[in-house]
């Protein structure tokens, strides 16, 4: 850590610059990697849970390199453009919505050893970045000039913006707990006891609202397919549309690790099994939490938009804010 | 929230389900004896009574006829008989009228070509199209 | 100055949820729907006109394409139309071979309906749940008539093929079966809060209005209206077996989904007593002439298909063909409800509305 702050204290220059760029370079192979797997993993999961096997033909029986022929497709298809949209802002919109979802892995902590940058207000740089997102789907909605896109931009700013609040609302009280807005040392609090087991509420509005952050079903109103088509992205097409399907990866990524570090204790072993490496845990963890994700998705039919900001904001925010209250009172009492 | 665990168990529960995902192009797709395919012509059979051009309800059977080449036998044969499987629907109706069973049924049904003029099958594709002859008609 | 503008939205004809090649011209204000207007048209085919040059057999094959997912009662409607016009017999095996590949026809339509419906509303496993099931219907009917869907199976008086050997306990396992797993259904859906939410309530309308719009079927009966053709008129020999019908009360979504759930159930158990009263040997098919000729005159007769009561009329001059045949296409009467429904109800409740009347493009567009 220690080059890494003299490298930062450093002056621009060039070959700084070069030495940033590279040092990004591994991080973007694990998350395309992951991102890559992640897809093929949901295909499966659907896939069994539906009594079908997923991919089985490119590259093996069990489809191993689906995800990367359906890549190399989308790069090699004509990239179309509605005549009448609005050129720039077209272009745009899928720029603004996957560069945060990548800027957001900045501050996940793996393990003790493994993580890019440890700033003081980790929690409060996630959330605060992973919320511009919501402006690429919007910009994209208004730009494609067609009217289901712009539903579906309305739809998504409407939902992160109301499932935004309860979402951090939870948050307070893990950083009432842990006293910190550190993501290292909020996993550190939880050596003996993970979040979860302390904040059972507090988890489960997380976990919805972040089911609503990342337009999974039950929530993907913005993208509904039954309604609106494809929502915002119905008029992307070839690499314009992998870069809204990579940000929602990425994002499955992010908030399956956030939920690790907050809820489940991160890197902490189960006591007992400290002898499995940090990263295998952290692995397992995150693992069974895309799979909820995935489960989720393959159970649930969609919600409608007006009763999802009714249970946003009559529901999720009340409980919320009890929860908060809670944990205050517990903080008080017993630590 | 009872629904919905409960909608969750299920899904799970059919994970290690059997799947029902047929391996068709891999594997051919049995079909019962009596699926209705391609048909099937045998000349040698063919009276020529015209009954299968009148009951086909789309109008996708041609076929002419000439006198028997052996002077001492009464009726006609077939010359040309030709089925468009651009616009035959393989409702069995003419297996049904066809009082000899000349043309007959098979469970053979991949129809897809690269062109139109493929669909057209003449007298000699139809003989020739002999396997998975249905049994029963 | 902020204003709010009306937009015009198209709705189809392809778009994954209106089933078909169906149109919807909607004006919405927001996510509101101001007016919507239906457009249909796009599959139609014009099976009555060419029925006026096709002979009574030829007909048939036709029928499979309106309604194409319980083509059955198509097939059974029209043979029974010419069959009362001539006043042809029907040998008793043939009857109960058609009722129960009616019934199983109506199961495999309901299972579609459950599926897309669901798919609709955003679930996406039911839709591959109720295909497993229907698939079974399908392999079944496909070993008794030779074909997955478009079936051409009913002849005039009678029908083409007896049962294949050891199709008829076939069907015996598969009621306990199919029962399995509806209640499977049940548990992972039926329950579900999300789902109870987006249907309760949603499309509702009351017994006047339902019958006003002379609607048939489950849309009907979910108001409270007890009327089934097999009950109240009873063709075939729907007379001989012991059934409910399911009626519903509130008229909304909920009510249209437990009346066809219901209708399973109770298809089941018409199979099921058919499968024992069946005769064990006989002809099926009766005594027609070689040639069909309807004495001139006029007949109306109706049955209930899955969507509603389907009808068949057919004015004859005494020739091979009808001079004019005409289809009551239930899915075509049950769509004029439409508009009055959409109004006033969100984007999200559009698809709701729509899956719940059960249309048919084939049939609605004939």
């Amino acid at each position: 850590m220690e080059w890494m702050m003299e490298l930062l204290k450093s002056p621009p220059g060039l070959s700084n610059l070069s030495t940033f760029l590279i040092l990004t370079l591994p991080v973007l192979s694990i998350v395309l990697g992951f991102v890559t797997y992640a897809i093929l993993a949901e295909r499966k999961v659907l896939g069994y849970m539906q009594l079908r096997y997923g991919p089985n033909r490119t590259g093996g029986r069990f489809g191993l390199l689906q995800t990367v022929a359906d890549v190399l497709k989308l790069l090699i298809k004509e990239d179309t453009r509605p005549k009448e949209a609005d050129r720039p802002l077209f272009i745009l919109a899928p720029v603004i919505a996957f560069v945060p979802s990548f800027m957001v892995l900045a501050v996940i902590p793996y393990t003790e050893s493994v993580m890019f940058a440890n700033i003081g207000v980790g929690l409060l740089y996630f959330i605060a970045i992973s919320g511009l997102t919501t402006v690429g789907m919007l910009t994209a909605g208004w730009a494609s000039n067609n009217k289901y896109a712009l539903m579906g931009g309305m739809r998504s700013a409407a939902q992160m913006i109301s499932y935004e609040i309860p979402l951090l609302m939870a948050l307070v009280g893990v950083v009432l707990f842990a006293g910190s807005l550190n993501l290292v040392e909020i996993v550190e609090q939880q050596q003996y006891i993970p979040y979860i087991l302390l904040q059972p509420i507090g988890f489960i509005i997380f976990f919805i609202a972040a089911t609503a952050e990342l337009n999974r079903t039950p929530f993907d109103l913005p993208e509904a397919e039954s309604e609106l088509i494809a929502g915002y992205h119905v008029e992307y097409s070839g690499f314009r549309f992998a870069f809204f399907m990579l940000a929602e990866y990425v994002y499955l990524f992010a908030m399956s690790a956030l939920i690790t570090v907050l809820y489940l204790g991160g890197w902490n072993p189960i006591i007992g099994l400290g002898f499995i490496p940090d990263l295998v845990w952290f692995g397992i963890k995150f693992s069974i939490l895309v799979f909820v994700f995935m489960w989720v998705r393959a159970t649930l039919p969609r919600i409608r938009p007006d009763q999802l900001m009714e249970f946003g904001w009559k529901v999720l925010l009340p409980v919320a804010m009890l929860n908060i209250f809670l944990s205050a009172i517990l903080k008080e009492i017993f630590f | 929230m009872k629904g919905i665990t409960k909608g969750l168990a299920h899904t799970l529960r059919n994970m290690s389900k059997k799947k029902m995902s047929y391996q068709y192009p891999d594997e051919p797709v049995p079909m019962p004896d009596r699926f209705r395919g391609i048909q099937k012509f045998y000349p040698e059979k063919c009276i020529v009574c015209n009954q299968c051009v009148n009951i086909c309800p789309t109008d996708c059977i041609q076929l002419t006829g000439k006198k028997h080449p052996d002077p001492d036998r009464k009726g006609r044969i077939i010359e040309t008989y030709d089925i468009n499987f651009e616009i035959c629907i393989l409702c069995d109706l003419c297996t049904e009228v066809c009082p000899t069973e000349a043309i007959v049924m098979t469970n053979n049904f991949e129809l897809a070509d690269y062109s139109r003029d493929e669909l057209f099958k003449d007298l000699q594709w139809l003989d020739e199209n002999d396997t998975n002859v249905r049994e029963e008609n | 100055m902020i204003r709010t503008e009306e937009m015009l939205l198209n709705v189809g004809p392809q778009h994954p949820s209106t089933h078909g090649v169906f149109r919807l011209v909607v004006k919405v204000e927001g996510e509101i729907i101001r007016e919507a207007t239906p457009v249909i048209g796009y599959l139609h085919r014009g099976t009555e006109k060419l029925a006026e040059d096709l002979q009574y057999t030829q007909i048939i094959p036709y029928t499979d394409r309106m309604d194409y997912l319980s083509a059955m009662t198509n097939n059974y409607v029209i043979c029974h139309a010419v069959e009362t016009i001539v006043g042809l017999e029907v040998p008793e095996r043939a009857e109960y071979l058609r009722v129960i590949a009616m019934e199983l026809g109506r199961i495999a339509s309901h299972l579609v309906w459950y599926g897309t419906y669901l798919l609709d509303l955003g679930a996406t496993s039911p839709f591959l749940y109720a295909f497993r099931e229907r698939e079974a219907i399908i392999n079944l009917l496909n070993e008794l008539c030779g074909a997955r869907l478009t079936f051409n199976y009913m002849r005039i008086g009678g029908v083409k093929w007896d049962a294949p050997e050891g199709w008829i306990d076939k069907v015996r396992e598969f009621i306990p079966y199919m029962r399995e797993q509806l209640d499977g259904y049940h548990g992972f859906i039926s329950g579900n809060e999300i789902f109870l939410n987006r249907v309760k309530g949603i499309g509702q309308y009351t017994q006047e209005e339902a019958i006003q719009y002379s609607l048939s079927g489950a849309n009907l009966r979910c108001t409270g209206v007890d009327y089934d053709i097999r009950k109240v008129e009873p063709y075939s020999i729907y007379d001989r077996f012991d059934f409910d019908v399911p009626v519903g009360e509130t008229g909304d979504a909920w009510a249209r989904y437990k009346c066809r759930m219901g209708e399973i159930e109770e298809s089941l158990k018409i199979l099921e007593q058919a499968v024992e009263q069946i005769p064990e040997e006989g002809k099926v098919l009766g005594k027609v002439p070689r040639i069909i000729k309807a004495p001139k005159g006029e007949v109306y007769v109706r049955i209930e298909s899955p969507r509603g009561e389907i009808g068949c009329y057919i004015a004859s001059d005494n020739k091979k063909s009808p001079y004019r045949l005409k289809f009551r296409r239930p899915s075509f009467y049950n769509l004029q409800i439409l508009p009055k429904l959409l109004e006033g109800e969100n984007m999200a409740n559009l698809v709701t509305i729509l899956g719940g009347v059960d249309i048919v493009l084939g049939e609605v567009d004939g």
